[in-house]
């Protein structure tokens, strides 16, 4: 079944993005601003939305943002910070009942006055933010920042991207760096602000059983912003020569050694041969069926989880693998080796088809997800891309066995990254 | 064949019910509009479940611990390898996950839904064990319980409730530990899957855009007819638990940033199940939320101050035998976030606890209900969580709105106490 999805330039840089579908019993609503991910501004960026969730103009503290989002039945308010590619997305979302279910008068406007209200009107005083909220986010924030040590699993792979792209900006911690907490006052950071709301190219992604009257209507007379140049982001380098492989080791108590290897994979979004890394990517390590799951967890019992991703914008393809610290060149032999197989074509009709569905089940799964179709129609804007989910299946289904070897050939191993006890 | 529906007019949804001769029940959801087609199969039988009378047999065994979990990853195996790769040849997603009280297979998929409940049926009521396949998971569930120990949320978790707990099984991980698996040998697993693996005991969950009667008629045609029948239900032995905590106080070491921390307040009004124990499931959640929530004073004030951050949650965990709630978070003071909720807790039963807090809260519990139906899987996995607890996923709309403010006071003062909290820390090296 395909979703009626509508398009429509607001303002400079400003677009919404409508789903129109009754399944599911909620209106979700997210807007996203884009910002290059830069040091001199990602933990600005960062701390932004945390100083934001504090007080408005007409509810002054967290304490009466909440009871106001209880009183509407729950809203669930949520905000993140993510990487996409060399970008910074800061989400703002809110979901809650549609009026099929709680009819209210004017749900939705309230819904989207609610979330437009923390983003726009907050609770300032002299055109700067409140202290005292600002320096509280700030030790939040660095908790926040030094808590990553804490998951073992994704912090291997996030140190391992780091190494790999030690000199590019995608090596960019998103939520910014400790040191840089002290720069910030709540005047450089209320000017920051601005400038973001003025400059940033914004996306408001709505999902839900809703008329475009209506949700236009309501953004017209509700999401005021002042506009000035927008800052569009350029598209990040990918291409980079591996002249040598870069081994590192970093130690620490734990009980599992975490081995990560980061590749090139050398292949931009907007090739052909882009679904032929996916589909590369996913016989390699996609799941159960996969040769890395195969042959590190089920044949030699070393691993509990190996599996393999890729990342779309920076064309990065990563391993990930826990394993005992004595097992380190034995699991890496066999990846390796696995990596090879690749190369030399040396996988399956089945293995093809097999990898082809359970692409296709991801892709068509999307559209089961607000959240997901949201976040899917934020990267077809980015990548400025508008294949629909059925022509992304489509694609799928054409990759040919000798893309998918063309797609492991341009993969380059870069970095191997491992995480192990300070004994061992 | 018994065959029933229930509705639920405000929530826009229904559920079917069948129950075969051999005593399996299934549910069915329709959920018109999704791509998704989502399957749980799903066992009354958890890690709690140590000691129990085999079927057929009338002593009762006790078996190593983290065999239910064991059972679930060797039941994968088929004689002709490892069944993920039929799954997979029609691009869905199979799974499994074992808790204290359930173990659950489970798929996913957006095609060849039929092919896929086949398998499902038929892997899960075939067991093969051999002493070399039995082996050789040993290694792998040894990196998970491994991966585990590196988690610390886990292990505050879990030191939490050994903390509570004196004998009871909740206090022992899901996975066992390394030395018990490896004293598990096909033997016992054989005798665990005879006796929890019965249909009987045993549920089918189906939901999205389905034809049911064609889904029903793979189901009974792959039922395995071997089964022996049998009357009554399974023995299970529990220890006797003492209704006071062990340990106040847990503390372990691992590398981590700032210190997390667990409260466990142990319940002592347990012995029930059914819509009783699904209102005291919600009555405790509406407590915690009018409590600790982010829109409560007391959240904000320890925010304000520093001591807690958005990391602070709570959950309440309620079953037949066992209960707990666990407040927990991250702080660098935790025995002084500690301290503050027990003077809070002696305050306020001075005072009052808040009526208008109550009802604006109750209204977003209805919300989130709500919500909660958005998603495939949480209304499987909730609906046979629920139903082995002898209550309904549909019955929750209907208990939160009859709770009262009275309900929340009574269980306000007997929840809470200063006696049977335990605090489990994890620190940095």
């Amino acid at each position: 079944m395909e979703l009626e999805t509508i398009r429509k330039k607001l303002d400079e840089g400003i677009h919404l993005n409508l789903i129109k579908t009754k399944k599911f019993k909620t209106n979700f609503i997210s807007i996203y601003f884009l910002r290059p991910l830069i040091r001199e501004e990602v933990t600005k960026n960062a701390l932004i939305p945390m100083v934001l969730k504090r007080g408005t103009k007409f509810n002054k503290t967290s304490l009466d943002i909440q009871r106001r989002l209880e009183e509407l039945y729950g809203l669930n308010f949520s905000i993140d910070v993510t990487k996409k590619g060399e970008r910074q997305v800061v989400r703002f979302s809110i979901e809650g009942p549609n009026s099929d279910y709680l009819p209210l008068e004017n749900f939705f406007q309230q819904k989207f006055k609610m979330l437009t209200e923390i983003i726009t009107s907050p609770l300032t005083e002299n055109n700067k933010f409140l202290d005292k909220y600002l320096e509280q986010e700030k030790q939040n924030l660095e908790k926040r920042i030094k808590a990553r040590i804490n998951n073992k699993k994704s912090y291997a792979v996030e140190r391992c991207i780091e190494e790999m792209c030690k000199n590019e900006k995608y090596s960019i911690y998103k939520y910014g760096y400790v040191e840089d907490l002290n720069e910030i006052d709540s005047k450089r950071l209320y000017d920051h602000y601005v400038k973001i709301l003025e400059s940033s190219p914004i996306e408001i992604n709505i999902v839900g059983n809703l008329e475009e009257e209506e949700v236009f209507e309501t953004i017209k007379n509700t999401f005021e912003v002042p506009r000035k140049n927008v800052e569009y982001i350029p598209r990040e380098n990918i291409l980079k020569d591996v002249k040598t492989h870069k081994r590192v080791f970093e130690e620490m108590d734990v009980n599992q050694g975490k081995l990560t290897l980061g590749f090139r994979t050398n292949i931009p979004y907007e090739e052909d041969l882009f679904e032929a890394l996916l589909l590369m990517s996913n016989i390699l390590g996609g799941g159960p069926h996969s040769k890395l799951f195969i042959n590190v967890r089920e044949k030699e019992s070393l691993a509990y989880y190996i599996h393999s991703k890729t990342y779309k914008y920076k064309s990065l393809m990563i391993i990930t693998s826990g394993i005992e610290f004595k097992n380190f060149e034995k699991a890496l032999d066999i990846i390796k080796k696995q990596v090879d197989e690749m190369k030399k074509g040396n996988f399956t009709d089945d293995e093809i088809e097999q990898s082809k569905k359970a692409l296709i089940t991801t892709i068509e799964a999307l559209k089961d997800s607000n959240y997901s179709l949201s976040e899917f129609l934020l990267s077809q804007s980015i990548t400025k891309e508008e294949k629909t989910i059925e022509e992304m299946v489509n694609r799928v289904k054409r990759i040919k066995r000798e893309e998918i070897i063309e797609a492991a050939n341009r993969a380059n191993l870069d970095t191997i990254y491992f995480l192990k006890n300070r004994n061992q | 064949m018994i065959n029933n529906t229930i509705k639920s007019k405000k929530l826009n949804e229904e559920i079917i019910i069948k129950e075969l001769d051999n005593g399996l029940k299934i549910f069915y959801m329709p959920k018109q509009g999704f791509t998704k087609k989502y399957a749980v199969f799903a066992t009354n039988y958890g890690s709690n479940d140590n000691k129990f009378v085999p079927i057929g047999e009338n002593e009762a065994i006790e078996v190593p611990e983290g065999i239910a979990h064991f059972l679930e990853h060797k039941l994968f195996e088929e004689p002709d390898g490892n069944v993920f790769n039929d799954f997979s040849k029609l691009g869905s997603y199979v799974n499994a996950y074992t808790n204290f009280n359930q173990t659950a297979y489970l798929f996913t998929c957006t095609d060849k839904f039929y092919d896929n409940l086949k398998l499902l049926v038929r892997f899960v009521q075939n067991p093969y064990f051999t002493d070399e396949n039995v082996n050789k998971e040993k290694g792998i569930i040894e990196q998970e319980i491994r991966m585990y120990e590196d988690s610390p949320g886990w292990k505050v978790f879990f030191n939490c409730l050994r903390g509570m707990y004196h004998n009871h099984p909740v206090r022992i991980d899901i996975a066992g530990t390394v030395e018990s698996i490896n004293r598990i040998t096909k033997e016992t697993l054989y005798k665990c899957y005879n006796t929890f693996y019965h249909p009987k005991n045993m549920i089918l969950f189906i939901v999205g855009d389905i034809d049911f009667d064609k889904a029903l008629e793979i189901v009974e045609k792959n039922q395995r007819e071997d089964i022996e029948n049998y009357t009554g239900s399974i023995k299970r032995f529990y220890p006797e638990e003492p209704k006071e905590i062990k340990n106040q106080f847990m503390e372990e070491k691992m590398s981590i940033s700032t210190p997390l921390f667990n409260i466990g307040f142990k319940d002592s009004d347990v012995g029930y199940y059914g819509d009783k124990l699904l209102k005291k499931q919600i009555v405790t959640d509406i407590l915690h939320e009018m409590l600790f929530g982010e829109s409560s004073e007391f959240f904000q004030k320890l925010y304000d101050e520093g001591l807690i951050d958005n990391t602070f949650g709570t959950q309440y965990v309620g079953n037949k035998d066992y209960g707990y709630s666990i407040l927990g978070g991250e702080s660098e003071k935790p025995k002084v976030v500690m301290e503050e909720i027990l003077n809070y807790i002696t305050k306020l039963k001075n005072e009052k606890l808040s009526e208008e807090d109550f009802n604006r809260i109750k209204k977003k519990f209805i919300g989130y209900h709500l919500m909660d139906f958005n998603s495939l899987e949480y209304i499987a996995n909730t609906f046979i969580k629920y139903y082995f607890n002898n209550t309904s996923l549909i019955n929750y709309l209907r208990i939160l709105q009859e709770v009262d403010f009275k309900d929340i006071v009574e269980r306000f003062n007997s929840h809470f106490t200063s006696e049977n909290y335990t605090l489990s820390i994890v620190c940095n090296r």
